[in-house]
């Protein structure tokens, strides 16, 4: 769906840097871009929806040519009409949140998109209300439905879920997976937390200054044979109790309940909703025929 | 978890699967893995490896004599116990690394274990996995 | 005491007309200044601040130079445009704007700057065109640095005294706004009427003033 080449020079906190990659995304697919601040991921998103220019380089989406340098095409944002979510949420204050979605709506297309979707994101009750008198969680729920509204077959999310508490965090990546299956979405979301990366994408791009050094599935990337285990899952933390001098943690592997036996000094850096790898040596699980 | 850094001494393999020798602390380690030189990149001699093992693997022996068939044994002293109903956390300092023991409560009775006693630490080689570089703490 | 309404009807239309003129030039320019990167706004910035800093009557002074029909722009104006600005109400206008530019735009710039650059971008992104961001986000977003611009370059142009005096002298029906009408009634020892004027500017302009803060303080609820 997406095939892109860019180069654009960047200035970071250390120094200037390029901007140097290409970038393959098939239809339908949730592509996480990870790495530290400041090495090009919000650049990169921004270029694709053309809020910025590559110096050099093409964009093509399906087969359309958004960007390119040496033909000095570069279609207009509003011409590309991406499904964008921002950081700090960027909903017009000035507007409601019924307001917001119908302002976002395509020339001609049905209001009824705007009620659908507020019902869908569980926004009915707050349809009248200011953007300044919703909480973070409600305000992101808004700014994905109004991303939605505009029909987008490509959505841009820019570390949408960072400002979250780790509760509101994991429920929005459910709705998010819901409506990307939904509406068939191609996504990319920027992201430092390897937690979401875990649930939402299906491959992960490690960026560091302004290239992609390494990607693939997220299990792969993240522990790219560090550890020999080869009993090996990843899972969200359901629950955390002390147990005796030990404690149990509750595991969501897949659609598993699973518990499993920690040290109290390990637990201390973990908490409900965090994604964990757990490893075993493959000569422990005991086998049983169903 | 346990935690100790080594580096790879020897690699005895198969076509399914090795048995590595790390040292650390004058001690060698082994571990069984299933895996080989050929398909793990870092399973090279010379190579620093961190052995990765649970607390509840640890097994605890005083006065040990005789043959026995456990590849990695390693003498530590004793510098906490934390006594709980069932299971017990005994803290071993091991040449200045602190490990950490869980066996019964029962168990600490019957070897009379008290803060400042030499133990062996015993750890089966299946028990024991490895991660490329250092990862102590 | 018979009291010439003439001044101080001569004062508001010269106020309105004025704000008008301003809300019209003034709006996409702060909007320009606001997002302009060039090299040279510097200087922009400070040949639209000088009325702040110069005594009205210098500005006057090379205004009138300038319309005088003695100098080439005078004259091109007569010729082209038929116009006369020195000594015309068209040309208190003029000067008028001039000098009452910073206080419109200086508000109305410092607020589009506020706005985060998310909203233009967001609006970029649903497809809409600079024009109906402009109409639907930007300007609904600075209402109140819009009023507080609008009604201070009103209510500067109510005021103004040097720029009048050098440009439009004293002529009844054509300039003679409230202010030069208070000087001259004290001139010539009529102080019943130029308390008159005096308390009706006074009265005027703290009531417009009151409004904005009182309506700025409601919207900051």
């Amino acid at each position: 769906m997406i095939q892109a080449s860019l180069k654009k020079q960047l200035h970071g906190e250390q120094g200037e840097f390029q901007l140097a990659l290409s970038l393959h995304v098939a239809q339908g697919e949730f592509v996480a871009l990870f790495g530290p601040s400041g090495v090009g991921k919000t650049t990169l998103l921004r270029c694709l929806a053309g809020l910025e220019q590559p110096e050099q380089g093409s964009i093509k989406v399906r087969g359309d040519t958004w960007f390119d340098s040496s033909n000095r095409i570069n279609l207009a944002p509003q011409q590309r009409q991406v499904g964008y979510m921002f950081q700090d949420y960027a909903l017009f204050p000035n507007m409601t949140v019924y307001g917001n979605l119908a302002f976002a709506l395509r020339k001609g297309a049905d209001k009824k998109r705007v009620y659908d979707l507020l019902d869908m994101m569980d926004l009915g009750e707050l349809q009248h209300r200011k953007p300044n008198t919703l909480s973070g969680g409600q305000k992101q729920r808004v700014a994905l439905a109004r991303a939605l509204a505009s029909e987008p077959s490509l959505l841009l999310l820019d570390e949408p879920f960072s400002a979250l508490d780790a509760q509101i965090r994991v429920r929005m990546h459910d709705e998010l997976l819901r409506l990307q299956k939904h509406f068939g979405l191609t996504a990319i979301i920027v992201s430092h937390d390897v937690g979401e990366v875990y649930k939402l994408a299906s491959r992960v791009m490690l960026m560091q200054s302004g290239a992609i050094v390494q990607q693939g599935i997220p299990i792969e990337v993240f522990s790219a044979g560090q550890t020999t285990g080869k009993f090996r899952f990843t899972g969200e933390i359901l629950a955390i109790e002390p147990m005796d001098i030990l404690c149990s943690l509750t595991v969501l592997v897949g659609n598993q309940i699973v518990r499993v036996v920690a040290m109290p000094d390990e637990v201390a850096k973990l908490n409900v909703g965090d994604a964990v790898m757990l490893v075993s040596k493959a000569f422990n699980p005991m086998i049983i025929k169903l | 978890m346990n935690r100790i850094t080594g580096k790879i001494v020897a690699i005895e393999s198969n076509a399914y699967m090795s048995l590595v020798d790390v040292a650390a602390e004058n001690v060698v380690f082994t571990a069984t893995l299933l895996e080989t030189p050929e398909t793990v990149e870092y399973l090279k001699i010379g190579n620093l490896v961190t052995l990765l093992f649970k607390e509840t693997e640890v097994a605890l022996a005083k006065n040990l004599d005789g043959l026995i068939s456990l590849r990695n044994r390693f003498s530590a002293s004793v510098t906490h116990i934390d006594a709980g109903d069932i299971l017990s956390a005994i803290a071993l300092d091991f040449s200045g690394k602190k490990l950490v023991s869980v066996i019964t409560t029962r168990a600490v009775l019957r070897l009379q274990l008290a803060v400042g006693d030499q133990v062996e630490a015993l750890v089966k080689a299946n028990e024991i996995a490895l991660m490329a570089g250092h990862h102590d703490h | 005491m018979i009291i010439d309404w003439q001044p101080l009807l001569l004062t508001f239309k010269l106020a309105s007309v004025t704000t008008a003129i301003l809300l019209c030039i003034g709006l996409p320019f702060a909007w320009w200044l606001a997002n302009s990167k060039m090299r040279f706004k510097p200087v922009i910035e400070t040949l639209v601040s000088m009325p702040l800093v110069l005594p009205p009557s210098v500005l006057g002074f090379y205004l009138l130079l300038a319309f005088s029909p003695a100098y080439w722009f005078g004259q091109w104006l007569d010729r082209v445009a038929g116009l006369r600005l020195a000594f015309s109400f068209e040309g208190l206008v003029v000067a008028s704007t001039i000098f009452s530019f910073p206080f419109l735009v200086h508000p109305i710039q410092a607020a589009f700057q506020n706005l985060p650059r998310s909203l233009t971008d967001a609006a970029l992104v649903l497809g809409k065109s600079q024009w109906q961001i402009f109409t639907r986000v930007l300007l609904p977003n600075i209402k109140p640095a819009l009023l507080s611009g609008t009604v201070l370059a009103f209510a500067h142009t109510l005021g103004e005294f040097g720029v009048v005096l050098m440009i439009g002298g004293n002529l009844p029906n054509q300039t003679r706004v409230a202010s030069i009408a208070i000087y001259d009634e004290v001139e010539s020892l009529n102080y019943a009427a130029a308390n008159v004027y005096a308390g009706v500017l006074f009265l005027v302009s703290f009531l417009i003033l009151l409004a904005v803060y009182w309506l700025n303080r409601r919207a900051a609820k």
